[in-house]
């Protein structure tokens, strides 16, 4: 049992489209050196998941209106293209050419850089987004790590905003969002720390891989459906959603830090929100439910269809099954998380600070120290 | 120690019940998605007004007595009856009457106490304009007829959920001759008439 389990775990390792060799391979062949060859690779990833990750953010623009419309039993944008697709795209030119207001008392520096500093490291996380055995910008050996430390400069542009606007409904709207972002980043942590020990790596590849080698059954949502549940949770509150959607709150903060930005600062906002949001809902479907991983394992499909898992066309469909799985985990999940907004009232500070450390933390922790207890018990099971 | 693990026993149960709630929440939510929608797209679509609507005030110079009855009964003496007394017949002459719509409240007081019936309240309701000088209708404006929303042809009338067949939501792709819940007046009438014929019949036989 467990030695099959290990040809095909190795299996899945070694098979794979990998589009770098073949580029590599390609311009070698017409006669260019490798280093030249892999200087030319470098921007390709890059640019694809940043557009990726912007067209991402249009569909869910897109989604959440139409969603939240048939919510509330409206039609949602409806002229903006078919079905109003191009809503999005007409939202994000009007703050593009919008004026780009500095407040005169705010402090402008800090103004500025504000917004850039919580876009950043949330585009910079998506390095270690797997779509597929190679189809990542970087396979990082410190994988979902970095991405948790990334995700802790956020609350310092958050503050930093909320600070410069010299606006008292800022400065509230920014001291929430810290206080928040730093209260969920530790049950956060911890609830992944719980799926790192049973993967034994940081990698989210070997993440992924080690969900894989059952399809459906071994994915990670079945070994750690408390993980699970937390790691939603504090993803929601990362993401300043509702029921945690205070820094922000309508009714008592006007936009909380956002308040005095207009133009195209709004704009990085509104775009590092929409892009957390989906990298939130990728790193859960990488996490527990299997990134990349069709429900049937592929190499058991093509193995009973008589195919070599090595050919091209089979890595192609599979490397195509794989992004779309992702992706329609993804959207799942921030369907679900749409429909959260929907459902849930917002809860008040000291609720929220009380089920960060009274409920979750003390969880998460007996989370870890029960994933570890079934790790020594049950190897086999539990990535031993 | 018991009493600690019975505060965690009740401290989970918490938990997982407010769980559940959430679920049912999320399920409500979730049901919402295959409902139409109910809102109705105002300039192509408009809903016909009831047939008490309180509109615009449509108003029959050649009908007016010159009473003021209307200005009596008004909140804030709002319509202007322009009249003479013309000596020799030593009768009121009525040269011009004007109601300005940016003051009126439509509530049909007027319209209630004209003892000639010269007021009466339609169905129009859109009556923005970019000057407030250009609501004070004169007996001229007054005069007009709306257009009506059902023989609009731009316009897909819209019935009120009041209007629509019993357990229907959608007044959309509505069947042209179905009728609202309950019985028309004049069913009601009818069928009580046939009771009395038939009653009378039995009684002769």
């Amino acid at each position: 049992m467990f030695t099959t389990l290990k040809i095909v775990f190795i299996a899945v390792v070694d098979t794979g489209l990998d589009l770098e060799i073949s580029f590599n391979h390609l311009l070698q062949g017409i006669g260019l050196p490798s280093s030249i060859a892999h200087l030319l690779w470098l921007p390709l990833p890059m640019l694809l998941v940043l557009t990726a990750s912007l067209i991402g953010v249009l569909v869910t623009v897109w989604l959440e209106r139409k969603i939240s419309a048939a919510a509330q039993q409206r039609i949602g944008p409806e002229y903006a293209g078919a079905l109003g697709i191009l809503q999005p795209v007409a939202d994000g030119l009007k703050l593009l050419v919008k004026e780009d207001i500095i407040p005169k008392k705010a402090d402008s520096l800090l103004f500025t850089l504000g917004p850039i500093l919580v876009l950043i490291p949330v585009i910079l996380s998506w390095l270690i987004v797997p779509f597929g055995q190679n189809l990542l910008i970087s396979n990082v050996g410190i994988g979902i790590f970095l991405w948790i430390a990334l995700s802790s400069i956020q609350p310092i542009g958050l503050l930093m905003s909320g600070y410069a606007s010299n606006n008292k409904y800022s400065l509230l709207g920014g001291l929430r969002a810290a206080a928040q972002s730093i209260s969920y980043e530790i049950p956060l942590a911890l609830a992944v720390l719980a799926v790192v020990m049973m993967s034994n790596s940081l990698s989210t590849v070997d993440i992924v891989n080690q969900q894989n080698t059952a399809g459906l059954l071994s994915w990670n949502i079945f070994r750690q459906p408390v993980g699970f549940l937390i790691f939603w949770i504090c993803a929601l509150a990362e993401c300043e959603r509702l029921p945690f959607d205070l820094p922000e709150a309508e009714e008592e903060l006007v936009a909380g830090y956002q308040t005095e930005y207009a133009g195209m600062k709004f704009a990085l906002f509104y775009l590092g929100s929409y892009i957390n949001l989906i990298l939130s809902s990728l790193l859960v479907s990488v996490l527990y439910l299997g990134g990349w991983g069709f429900p049937i394992p592929i190499d058991l499909i093509t193995h009973s269809l008589g195919q070599s898992p090595n050919a091209p066309v089979i890595q192609i469909i599979a490397a195509t099954i794989g992004i779309i799985m992702t992706v329609f985990k993804t959207y799942l999940l921030v369907f679900l998380a749409i429909l959260l907004r929907w459902t849930t009232p917002r809860v008040r500070i000291d609720q929220l600070l009380d089920l960060g450390w009274k409920f979750l933390l003390p969880i998460s922790l007996v989370n870890l120290l029960f994933t570890a207890a079934l790790k020594l018990a049950f190897p086999i099971a539990f990535g031993g | 120690m018991v009493t600690f693990f019975q505060k965690a026993a009740e401290y989970a149960q918490d938990a997982i019940s407010a769980g559940k709630y959430l679920l049912q929440g999320l399920a409500v939510t979730f049901d919402h998605m295959r409902r139409r929608p109910i809102t109705v797209q105002y300039p192509y679509e408009k809903l016909i007004p009831s047939e008490r609507y309180r509109g615009r005030i449509h108003y029959e110079f050649d009908k007016c007595i010159a009473c003021e009855v209307c200005v009596r009964v008004c909140p804030i003496n709002l319509p202007v009856v322009d009249w003479v007394m013309n000596k020799e017949t030593k009768k009121k002459e009525l040269r011009n009457y004007s109601i300005d719509f940016g003051v009126c409240i439509f509530c049909g007081n007027c319209v209630e106490y004209c003892p000639t019936n010269c007021l009466s309240m339609t169905e129009e309701y859109e009556l923005a304009a970019f000057d407030r000088h250009n609501l004070n209708f004169d007996n001229v404006a007054l005069g007009r007829l709306p257009t009506n929303v059902t023989t609009d042809p731009s316009v897909i009338a819209l019935k009120e959920l009041a209007y629509l067949p019993q357990g229907v939501m959608d007044p959309h792709e509505l069947e042209k001759d179905s009728s609202r819940a309950g019985k028309l007046p004049s069913e009601v009438l009818i069928k009580t008439i046939d009771n009395d014929t038939a009653s009378i019949g039995e009684k002769t036989q």
